[in-house]
């Protein structure tokens, strides 16, 4: 949870000058939060509110909700063995993200460096996709993926080396969850990338120089200055990655439809199927507030786990 | 930390609460949600003075005073001539009509489908809009979102202008909701110079013979078989098409009106069947996650030999190929095999269409405009682009293709016509069966799993 | 913020050889164009070369595609549509999350810890889970089909994670400049408006940024909220090149290139302000 950290808020040291304001200051803060607490509780808050109200419910969406069920939808939800490969296949996304997306990232940042001549351009081209919608990057990467090499570029590659046989990326139940995560690494690291790139700005020049004289070897001075000095950043990364996956949608929908046989199912596609395909609102709706829950716990856990304060602070 | 989560979300709950007035399950206070709830099903605001529409369509040009009338069209033809065919009626039909604005919106199928759901949960149905008809249409008559055109039809003999078939459709309950446009059979399109270089002489009529073309071509080194399992629809067929060739109507009429059960055995042969195709890998490489359009490359390219589709098929070949000729006059169709030892007839048919429905809010221009893009002399310029296989009598004539005189022969020659499943039934069990039968194509469902996967839904969704 | 200034370079790099360094970055480089390469060439080739050939050098290039989309009226509708839309929702995401931010980084009230966590639960629910009922609130509101309805769901979902974004630019402006303020008369608002804004140009320059790629990119609020065609953002462009039963592939593909060409463009020059602007945030760290 948000704690105000000392010396975050200025109050005024005299208190007469607190005193007299205070009402004005009342005023200004209310006017302030006037506008983005309307909007944010009208489109955000209660629809939260009509989900859940909606997710008690057998409910196809035409007409009024009326077959209360209590909390069936839910009791189905966790015992739906399809529902549980999609959070099995959330759970993969998020490790591989950690264990290999965030790093890689990490070390490209430092790569890039401070001084690196051409630093700008690389930083540009590593941001791009970034900037690219996801229907286009799913677009494309169809294309990649396509099992026949005649069309598809990363199988035309893999013909070139003998003995290869050309590869259905995206119809193998093994391979498909690992292609998805090839485009959403492609398309978010340089995001991860920029962030560590500011973070690593900000480290003293001297605390590495200092240490560097001292003796240390390039990964004493990595692991022992460096990452520790960037854990603030690393923990905002950390955080929008491991929400970012749990949340992700139209690529995989677009990509494979969580498909084949749910070998990419997420929790998102899984809750648009029965939403919108299936015409299950009731049930959706419950697999959103699951979704919201899993979210939401993970954010506690994580902010216990780490005490400090980061900028993205909050829950 | 815990109770000021607790704390937070009471407040939330409070606030929001008060804000909309969100009224709890058991309650039954009309409050303000109450009230936003029940509105989509209040029946439709009785049509404003139920008399003029006779009147009015006679009357009609010159006579200024009629109030205007806008009739919102939502349709899903993208391509340019069959938009612009369309915008040319809709232009048509306000010229005669200076008192009717037609708002045509136009949307890609995937985008219509999930634009249309938010608009029919939301209560809000356009005018006239694109439908397939069966279980997806009855579904919305059900909670009163369609007008009942049951009336219209019957005056003026509107109604005998379809073919009977096509425009059952439509009805739901002794009552109809819109009129068809488009009908036709599934079947296999099939290369013939691919046929011929493997040493085929003619198409198979049984499913042994089948099975064994499939061999000679593999032999010949020809994929057999394009297919687009990643869709999963266009795989749903073969199992479909199986239970129809294997059970008959009476299997599905059972199994439909829950006498029988999808677990019952044609249901789980064809699946059997199925199988046997499977295990002869007759489909191109990565067909587990191709979609639709990749099918329709791999015939258009000729890297394959067999397609199982629908009427739109030879249209999509065309487009999908480099000279936008499609295969000439390579292409050639044969009808689903018959099942040795099937209680179907063999000329029974798989099939579906297109139509129109109109929405509960619907004025009677809008009623008389169907009616105008529903004539025959409409129905004979879509046959002409190739837009529709028609379904009002007379327009035959405007269907040149052979292929598909084939296609729309072979569905008005059936005695059973087995509409898709996922139109016949509720789209949740529709949903179902092309999830199940994809488990079957990938290995990872028995044919029993997926006959049984197939009734749990039936079992909670039809009564 | 303490910039040592020492000609050295980063000890870190100094032990790997430039020329291996660049070796690996331009390993990535390439694993990050080919895609976007590939469909610049789709957007150069006919349909038929595009389905058969979609990776080879379109030579000669087709500019059939491009000119066919850049004379077609609809497409710079779109385009003022999205550029509508785009700068609408980032000016109000800017002005209110700044106010907000303002508030939650430098005030002091009660239910302030509460208020902020209020705001953090936003990013728990994204849009594509909540776009049903989100769609019921607007249309009890009168606000579908019109662009005001669009930005308003934009701005909504946005606010979270800017508000958290921006509170942490905020916090990191020396306290000492904000007593100093009061001292001299400012009032609170004064503070913010000539102080703390410009101080924090290139924070809202950031967000502005990444605030409007986010908007036009967008496919399902205008998709769900936009009925008229000529309301049209350019990601439900795209649509008009599917037909029903296919899809002109290589017209998607000029169709897309041109549709992000205005991003690039202001990609390009905005990249600098987000740099900065990050860095200045991530001070506080």
């Amino acid at each position: 949870m948000y704690e105000a950290s000392p010396g975050e808020t200025i109050l005024p040291s005299r208190q007469e000058v607190r005193s007299s304001r205070g009402l004005q200051d009342k005023l200004i803060i209310f006017l302030f939060l006037l506008p983005s607490t309307v909007i944010f509780l009208v489109f955000v808050v209660y629809p939260i509110f009509h989900s859940v109200y909606y997710s008690f419910f057998n409910w196809k969406g035409l007409g009024p909700a009326v077959d209360f069920i209590a909390l069936d939808n839910y009791k189905r939800i966790l015992t739906d063995r399809v529902f549980l490969i999609a959070v099995k296949n959330n759970l993969i996304i998020v490790f591989l993200s950690l264990l290999l997306q965030l790093p890689l990232s990490l070390g490209l940042a430092i790569l890039v460096g401070r001084n690196l001549p051409g630093r700008a351009f690389f930083r540009s081209i590593f941001f791009m996709p970034y900037v690219f919608s996801e229907v286009i990057t799913a677009i494309m990467w169809l294309g990649l993926f396509n099992p026949d090499p005649d069309r598809g570029f990363i199988n035309a590659l893999l013909i070139l080396i003998p003995g290869v046989e050309p590869f259905p990326w995206l119809a193998d139940t093994r391979t498909v969850l690992l292609c998805v995560f090839v485009v959403l690494s492609w398309k978010y690291f340089g995001f991860h990338m920029l962030l560590y790139i500011t973070g690593l700005q900000n480290i003293p020049l001297d605390v590495e120089e200092a240490a560097r004289i001292d003796g240390a070897n390039r990964y004493q001075l990595l692991f022992n200055i460096t990452i520790p000095l960037l854990s603030s950043t690393i923990r905002t990364s950390v955080y929008m990655s491991v929400l970012g996956s749990l949340q992700q949608f139209i690529l995989v929908w677009i990509m494979t439809h969580g498909g084949p046989v749910n070998a990419s199912e997420v929790m998102s596609t899984y809750m648009y199927r029965f939403g919108f395909v299936r015409f299950y609102l009731g049930y959706g709706s419950a697999v959103a507030i699951v979704m919201f829950l899993i979210c939401l716990a993970f954010s506690l856990v994580y902010q216990r786990l780490t005490p400090q304060q980061d900028y993205l602070g909050g829950i | 930390m815990t109770h000021k989560i607790f704390t937070l979300l009471s407040i939330i709950l409070i606030a929001v609460f008060a804000l909309s007035g969100c009224a709890t399950p058991a309650t039954t206070v009309p409050t303000e949600e109450a009230v936003v709830e029940a509105e989509p099903t209040q029946p439709a605001p009785t049509e404003p003075p139920a008399e003029p529409t006779a009147a009015e369509a006679e009357v009609e040009p010159t006579v200024e005073e009629q109030p205007q009338v806008t009739v919102t069209w939502w349709h899903i033809q993208v391509a340019d001539d069959q938009k612009a065919l369309w915008q040319g009626m809709a232009d048509e039909y306000m010229a005669a009509h200076p008192n009717v604005t037609v708002e045509i919106t136009v949307l890609e199928n995937e985008a219509f489908k999930t634009k249309i759901t938010t608009m029919m949960q939301s209560g809000n149905p356009p005018d006239i809009f694109q439908s397939w008809g069966g279980g997806g249409m009855n579904e919305y008559a059900i909670a009163g979102l369609l007008k009942d055109i049951t009336a219209d039809l019957e005056k003026d003999g509107w109604k005998d202008t379809f073919s009977p078939g096509a425009l059952g459709v439509f009805s739901f309950e002794g009552k109809y909701y819109g009129v068809p446009r488009d009908m036709g059979a599934v079947g296999f399109w099939y290369n013939k110079d691919l046929f011929a270089q493997a040493g085929i002489e003619a198409p198979p009529t049984t499913w042994s013979e089948f099975l064994e073309d499939i061999q000679t071509l593999k032999a010949a080194g020809i994929t057999p078989i394009a297919l687009g399992e990643g869709d999963k629809w266009p795989g749903a067929f073969y199992w479909e098409y199986l239970a129809v060739r294997i059970g008959g109507q009476a299997a599905f009429d059972a199994a439909y009106s829950r006498k029988g059960a999808f677990t019952d055995e044609p249901f789980v042969e064809a699946g059997v069947k199925l199988q046997e195709l499977v295990a002869l890998d007759p489909f191109q490489e990565g067909f587990l996650g191709a979609t639709w359009p990749d099918e329709q490359v791999v015939m258009a390219s000729e890297k394959a030999a067999m397609d199982l589709m629908g009427q739109w098929a030879p249209g999509a070949f065309k487009d999908a190929s480099v000279d936008k000729q499609g295969l000439g006059d390579k292409l050639g169709w044969f009808p689903f095999p018959a099942v040795e030892g099937g209680a179907g007839d063999p000329a029974d048919a798989l099939g579906g269409g297109n139509g129109f429905v109109v929405g509960k809010d619907a004025e009677p221009e809008a009623v008389d405009f169907l009616k105008y893009i529903s004539s025959v002399e409409s129905q004979i310029a879509q046959a002409e682009i190739g837009l529709s296989v028609p379904v009002v009598k007379g327009a035959e004539v405007g269907l040149t293709d052979p292929m598909l005189v084939l296609v729309q022969q072979g569905a008005a020659a059936a005695k059973y016509f087995q509409l898709y499943y996922d139109q016949a039934m509720p789209p949740a069990v529709g949903g179902v069966v092309n999830d199940a039968v994809q488990g079957v194509f990938a290995g990872t469902l028995t044919p029993e799993e997926c006959a049984a996967m197939i009734e749990e839904s039936a079992q909670m969704e039809l009564k | 913020m303490t910039t040592i200034i020492t000609p050295s370079k980063n000890a870190l790099q100094r032990k790997l050889p430039r020329i291996f360094q660049y070796l690996i970055l331009s390993f990535f480089v390439l694993i990050v164009i080919v895609p976007i390469v590939m469909i610049v060439f789709g957007a150069l080739k006919t349909r038929g070369e595009f389905m058969t050939r979609p990776y080879t050098i379109p030579f000669p290039p087709n500019w059939d595609n491009l000119d066919k989309i850049i004379h077609q009226p609809s497409f710079w509708r779109m385009m003022l549509n999205s550029l509508i839309v785009m700068f609408a929702t980032t000016g109000c995401v800017v002005v209110f999350c700044s106010l907000a931010a303002f508030v939650f980084a430098r005030t002091e009230f009660r239910g302030k810890g509460l208020m902020f966590n209020l705001f953090t639960l936003g990013l728990m629910f994204p849009i594509n889970i909540a776009i049903l009922p989100v769609y019921l609130v607007l249309r009890h509101m009168d606000l579908t089909n019109h662009l005001t309805g669009v930005v308003l769901i934009q701005v909504a979902f946005l606010l979270s994670s800017n508000i958290l974004i921006l509170r942490g630019f905020f916090a990191a402006i020396p306290v000492e400049l904000q007593d100093a303020a009061l001292i001299d008369g400012c009032t609170i608002a004064g503070f913010f408006w000539r102080i703390l804004l410009p101080l924090a140009r290139p924070s809202l320059a950031a967000i502005a940024a990444l605030t409007m790629i986010t908007s036009w990119n967008d496919l399902l609020v205008p998709l769900v909220v936009l009925d008229s065609d000529t309301l049209w953002t350019l990601p439900l462009g795209t649509m008009q090149f599917q037909s029903q039963y296919g899809q002109d592939l290589a017209l998607v593909a000029a169709f897309l290139t041109l549709s992000a060409i205005p991003t690039i463009i202001f990609y390009t020059f905005a990249e600098r302000q987000i740099v900065s602007g990050l860095i200045a945030g991530a001070l506080k760290g």
